[in-house]
């Protein structure tokens, strides 16, 4: 969660470029990871991410703390440009085939990695809508209130697609065992 | 858009987020939930991390605050262009109609009839007619003021400079003269009138003052001026400080030929009671004296009649009737003094005068900005709802 970094007698706009700063320290992996999720694309969710945070940067004052926490404000902001990639993609027809998440591959052994095969494949066949709360929950650190706030749904909404997607990877996982 | 939902969790449900929020947390689960908890970690696992170079880069560039120049400026200067574009068209519009519906400022006074006053004919053609051509000498009638307009005291007292009988001529001048002022100024503006009538010697025949401090206020005023002084009275009449000439009309009827008849007539009754009266005293018989008696006595009341009309037609060369009408309007301008001079309370009226034509100008253009206003809010809610649809669209298509 991010802090306010602000010293008294800062002026304001010293404040809120400290607190884009502290924001963009604790939020970079994350909004990279959630990006790198939904894309299936580490080059695309590179570009991305920075996109998202210079837009961020740039709307910084924009900011209302009363309509949201900052985290989600910011993955908000991550996400419709994480959208305007996928669009501006299969516009120019390039995701014939989603790209392998290939830095992800390592070598395991045993059961676990059996486990882990398992998760990957069934991960896989989600839709774009239950990959992206899984990314935004395991990935991007986010709470539920704060999945609801990016996503545009009550709480308990997010709560429930959070649910329902937890079942069905455990279900794809138990039957690829 | 986020929605709002009070619809309860199912307790398993709730347990198994809560489940999930532990074991991310680092702490201990129920045993029920290991097979979620174990889920959720490798899921967690599965997180993709940021490359070296990647990561290096984004801080430099976070470092120098994006210094580069980008892109989302530029919709926002055009925005701004658009609404100054906009801005500028409404007031043009507003201009526009302000002008194409005429000055505001200038009130627009009922019709005013102008004729010639009295016995005067309508017909205006013939200023002079040359002596004893006509029984009846035509008279001129000078209406000053157009119908349906209203001019200043100062602008009509210039333009309407009445002209003196020519000499030799028995011409009877009158004149009508109908003033406005504000409703509370009814009483000052007829004190003026009988200060300035008094001052040229003249003579207030009847006069009616109605001030009702409303709308309303009336005052009318039968005026005997001697001629000689008719030019300068209506001047000063037209002039006053607190009243604007509404309409004033100058009549003037060439009586030189009914003047020398009357004169003739009565001329001729005096010599022929001269005549009775000399063969009276050479009468002898008493018949001859009744019957010289009876015509001397119609002589002398036809020499009564005669010198009656005579001297009536002779008040009238001397004195000009003038009828003067004030009335309370409900716009009070004062009059300019000295013609067009510049005051403080002038300063002060149009400066009110100003500020009132650029309210309505800026009410015109906020009326002009808001249907464009809301046009275009609602263009950019339908851009936002529709990207917001493609966006859900492409998240679907993955």
């Amino acid at each position: 969660m991010i802090e306010t970094l602000s010293a008294p007698g800062e002026t304001r706009s010293a404040t809120a470029w400290e607190r884009f700063e502290a924001l963009y320290r604790s939020s970079r992996d994350d909004v990279y990871a959630y990006v790198a999720t939904l894309l299936r694309d580490r080059a695309a969710a590179e570009d991305v991410t920075a996109l998202a945070f210079e837009r961020a940067y740039r709307r910084r004052r924009t900011f209302d703390r009363r309509r949201g926490e900052e985290r989600a404000w910011l993955f908000g902001i991550a996400r419709n440009a994480a959208l305007d990639e996928l669009r501006r993609r299969r516009r120019l027809a390039q995701l014939a085939a989603d790209p392998e998440d290939t830095a992800a591959t390592e070598v395991d052994e045993g059961d676990v990695a059996l486990r882990r095969t398992a998760v990957r494949e069934a991960l896989a066949r989600l839709s774009g809508r239950e990959r992206e709360i899984v990314a935004l929950k395991f990935h991007g650190g986010l709470s539920n209130a704060e999945i609801a706030r990016v996503l545009g749904v009550s709480e308990s909404n997010a709560g429930t697609l959070l649910y329902r997607t937890m079942e069905k990877l455990r279900k794809a996982c138990d039957a690829t065992s | 858009m986020r929605l709002r939902d009070e619809t309860p969790l199912d307790p398993k449900v709730v347990a198994s987020l809560d489940a999930i929020d532990a074991v991310l947390a680092g702490e201990p689960v129920d045993p029920r939930h290991a097979e979620l908890a174990e889920l959720a970690l490798l899921l967690a696992g599965e997180r993709p991390e940021p490359g070296v170079p990647f990561a290096t880069q984004l801080d430099e560039r976070v470092h120098r605050r994006f210094a580069a120049p980008s892109a989302p400026r530029r919709p926002r200067r055009r925005w701004l262009w658009s609404s100054a574009a906009g801005v500028a068209v409404a007031a043009g519009v507003a201009v526009a109609i302000v002008i194409s519906s005429g000055s505001p400022s200038r009130p627009s006074a009922p019709p005013v009839a102008t004729s010639a006053a009295g016995s005067a004919p309508s017909s205006a053609s013939v200023p002079t007619p040359a002596a004893g051509r006509a029984p009846a000498a035509p008279a001129t009638a000078r209406p000053v003021a157009a119908s349906g307009q209203v001019f200043s005291s100062g602008a009509i007292g210039r333009t309407a400079t009445l002209q003196p009988p020519s000499s030799g001529r028995k011409v009877v001048q009158g004149g009508q003269l109908s003033l406005t002022t504000s409703p509370s100024r009814v009483d000052t503006v007829a004190q003026e009138v009988f200060d300035v009538v008094g001052q040229e010697r003249g003579i207030v025949n009847s006069s009616t003052v109605t001030a009702t401090g409303g709308t309303g206020g009336y005052a009318q005023f039968q005026l005997s001026i001697p001629s000689g002084a008719l030019a300068q009275t209506m001047a000063a009449l037209s002039t006053l400080q607190y009243a604007r000439v509404a309409s004033r009309t100058d009549t003037s009827q060439d009586v030189t030929d009914q003047y020398n008849a009357d004169a003739t007539r009565l001329a001729d009754a005096r010599a022929l009671r001269t005549s009775l009266l000399k063969q009276l005293a050479n009468a002898t018989t008493q018949s001859q004296i009744n019957s010289l008696t009876a015509q001397i006595h119609d002589a002398e009341a036809s020499i009564s009649s005669d010198l009656a009309t005579l001297r009536a037609l002779n008040n009238q060369i001397n004195y000009s009737q003038v009828t003067l009408t004030i009335n309370g309007g409900p716009t009070p301008l004062p009059a300019q003094s000295g013609g067009g001079g510049f005051s403080l309370h002038q300063a002060a009226h149009d400066a009110g005068r100003v500020l009132t034509v650029a309210a309505g100008v800026a009410l015109i253009a906020l009326a002009a900005l808001l249907p464009i206003a809301a046009l275009g809010a609602l263009g950019w809610w339908v851009v936002a709802v529709l990207r917001r649809r493609r966006r859900e669209q492409a998240l679907d298509a993955i």
